[in-house]
């Protein structure tokens, strides 16, 4: 190592040095991969259902979940913010969704009942907004993300539960006579053999790829993370670079929110506690800095994957709750470790050139 | 530690834990029955798990215990997991009455046989059998007891469970088919604590400020006349008649002590190994021969009896004259 340091040594070494260094980088960013892959074959010698049709099936529907979350929250964080209602907008959508069903909206005393697209339209917009809202405590106001997402946070919750006095509104199948039938498609569909979510997903996380990769507006998404004040002078209008962030998160929240109503054929107002530390886990497991302006959409989805991949792979086993929350943690406090690492190597790396 | 050294530590690490968490994992070729509750941190589900479990492994059968801590959500996926594993039996103690029908629904599509202990759901046919504790009953047998021994008159709180729960609902019904009885008997305060010993701590502390003529405090379970316990401990007034429900080992203590006076014993062990063998006999014969909806009923304990009980079961048998 510090034979290469030093401009004296000779040429060749160097060059076989440079080589395993750049292996080294190669595996290190590809780590999360890595870890997939190996979390994988694990599994899979361990117990023979892990690696079959039917399990993939329900693992990937289980990752859309965090993956969803976690591809929407992504911009958030990429522009330097963080979003802590994502799961209180879940449970929140669900329950709108849930009211719109079973109550009906109430015009002049009489329920009216909106066919059930309508009202997964409504649900998501309100998610929309919620994120709107954020954005605005963020940008207009001031008020550090943290604290402006942590305030939407319990008023989500609060709202969830008000909707419906707490109670969990039962059969969100609809009624043929309401013309309001086919929400719980949303979550239960198949489309050639692979369950809906799983679409969703993917075609969410290419639109959100291109989006962050191919746009202006991923660019400036980036530029305000890496520096807001040189964004700010270069002419991006940061303030709505950052509020469409939090509507983007807020969306995909309220997608979530849906998706789980529809599988649970209920809407339960606590639906989603917590699902933000999950999503943020899958981001950073995914390489995403927290301070922003570094990170991918990719990264993001491979990390949802490996926080799947855990929580469905160590119930198998059979492993007890207590030891999966050791791992779980144990596997982020690793993976946000070799970052930096990764950091410190590149930068010596550079030099050394 | 250079870089190029920490990729292999990392997954050697990672290997490890992975080992050590699941040692004594082997595949096997027995029937598997997947065990699901509400929390393992709570002496009562505790107790359900492993008490079906026991019997289950005591039966020859490989399983796997879990938790879901009241998600529907978790509790979903972890049905999921358990279709996937090919397992034969479903334990669960159930995360909602309507949002659970769902992921039963599925399971049994699956084939597997699903019990439902301590909670129902509101839909029949798709469940063996759902063996549940007469709450009605018992919480019946507790307010007379309470009235009793307040002898029918003065004034009480009363502490309830969480709004969205059947058995808050069921139990608050019960209390009060005995309670209502008596004209002279005053409900002065009735808040919700949500199972929770230190909300029923600072509710309690809240009432006993504005009824410092209180009389006794009826509660929803033993964790939350355990918190309403501590708060009138604190205030040093007289003595006040407190009741639980559960029969959970802390209760049973105070009893003995004499600072708790009664408490209704859920026999969730009972009901865990009756689900067990049920679904033990239907594998078997093909039948449970038993309705799917099954009342098992509940005990009150006094400082008479605490020494026939221990943590959620009967250890000896009745004694005459009771």
């Amino acid at each position: 190592m510090n034979e290469v340091m030093s401009p004296l040594s000779p040429p060749s070494p160097l060059r076989a040095g440079a080589a395993w260094r750049s292996t080294a980088a190669l595996l290190l960013k590809l780590r999360s991969l890595l870890a997939l892959a190996i979390l994988v074959l694990f599994f899979s010698s361990m117990t023979s259902s892990f690696l079959t049709a039917n399990n993939l099936s329900i693992l990937a529907k289980h990752v859309a979940i965090t993956a969803l979350l976690a591809v929407g929250t992504s911009f958030v964080i990429l522009a330097g913010g963080i979003d802590l209602s994502l799961g209180s907008v879940a449970g929140l959508s669900g329950m709108i969704a849930g009211y719109l069903l079973v109550d009906g909206m109430r015009f002049a005393g009489a329920p009216h009942f909106l066919p059930a697209w309508l009202v997964i339209l409504l649900s998501l917009a309100c998610g929309g907004i919620v994120g709107w809202v954020n954005g605005i405590l963020v940008t207009r106001f001031s008020i550090p993300p943290f604290i402006a997402t942590l305030g939407t946070l319990y008023v989500g919750r609060g709202a969830a539960l008000l909707i419906s006095n707490g109670r969990t509104f039962p059969d969100l199948a609809g009624d043929a006579a309401r013309h309001n039938t086919g929400f719980p498609l949303l979550g239960q569909a198949y489309l050639a053999g692979i369950p809906l979510p799983v679409w969703l997903m993917a075609m969410l996380a290419f639109l959100a790829w291109l989006l962050a990769s191919k746009t202006p507006f991923g660019r400036h998404v980036y530029a305000v993370g890496g520096n807001e004040r040189a964004a700010l002078l270069c002419g991006i209008a940061v303030s709505r670079v950052k509020i469409w962030t939090y509507i983007i998160s807020g969306f995909c929240a309220a997608l979530v929110g849906l998706i789980i109503a529809g599988q649970l054929e209920a809407a339960h107002p606590a639906t989603g506690q917590s699902f933000e530390l999950n999503a943020i886990a899958a981001v950073v497991l995914g390489g995403t800095s927290l301070i922003g302006g570094r990170g991918s959409i990719y990264g993001s989805l491979v990390g949802a994957f490996v926080i799947g991949v855990l929580a469905d792979g160590l119930v198998m086993l059979g492993v007890s709750e207590f030891w999966q929350m050791v791992i779980k943690g144990v596997v982020i406090i690793l993976a946000v470790g070799i970052d930096q690492l990764q950091n410190r190597f590149q930068l010596r790396l550079q030099e050394s050139r | 530690m250079s870089p190029r050294m920490l990729t292999p530590f990392v997954l050697g690490l990672l290997s490890a834990l992975l080992l050590v968490a699941c040692r004594g994992n082997t595949v096997s070729h027995r029937k598997l029955v997947e065990v699901i509750v509400p929390s393992q941190d709570n002496p009562y589900f505790q107790a359900e798990a492993a008490a079906a479990a026991a019997r289950a492994r005591e039966l020859g059968y490989d399983v796997r215990i879990d938790a879901h801590n009241d998600d529907p959500y978790t509790q979903d996926n972890l049905i999921d997991v358990a279709i996937a594993s090919n397992a034969s039996v479903l334990i669960l103690d159930n995360a909602g009455a309507d949002a659970s029908i769902s992921a039963v629904r599925r399971a049994a599509k699956a084939g597997i046989a699903c019990f439902l202990i301590d909670r129902e759901i509101r839909a029949s046919n798709i469940a063996k059998a759902q063996i549940v504790a007469d709450n009605l009953g018992g919480a019946e047998l507790l307010g007379k007891r309470f009235a009793d021994v307040l002898g029918g008159r003065g004034t009480y709180a009363e502490l309830l469970g969480r709004e969205s729960d059947t058995n808050a609902q069921l139990r608050n019904s019960g209390f009060h088919l005995s309670l209502d009885k008596y004209p002279q008997l005053i409900r002065v305060a009735a808040q919700s604590a949500n199972w929770s010993q230190s909300e029923a701590f600072q509710r309690t502390e809240t009432i006993l400020q504005a009824h410092n003529d209180l009389n006794g405090i009826i509660a929803g379970n033993d964790t939350m006349a355990l918190g309403a316990l501590a708060a009138v401990k604190n205030d040093r007034r007289k003595k006040m008649t407190i009741v639980g429900f559960d029969g959970s080992p802390d209760a049973l203590s105070a009893i003995r002590e004499g600072t708790l006076d009664a408490t209704i014993l859920q026999p969730a062990v009972k009901i865990a190994v009756l689900a067990v063998n049920e679904a033990d006999r239907l594998i078997k014969t093909g039948t449970t021969g038993l309705p799917e909806r099954q009342w098992v009923p509940c005990e009150l304990v006094t400082r008479q009896n605490v020494d026939e009980f221990r943590a959620f079961q009967r250890t000896k048998p009745k004694q005459a004259g009771e």
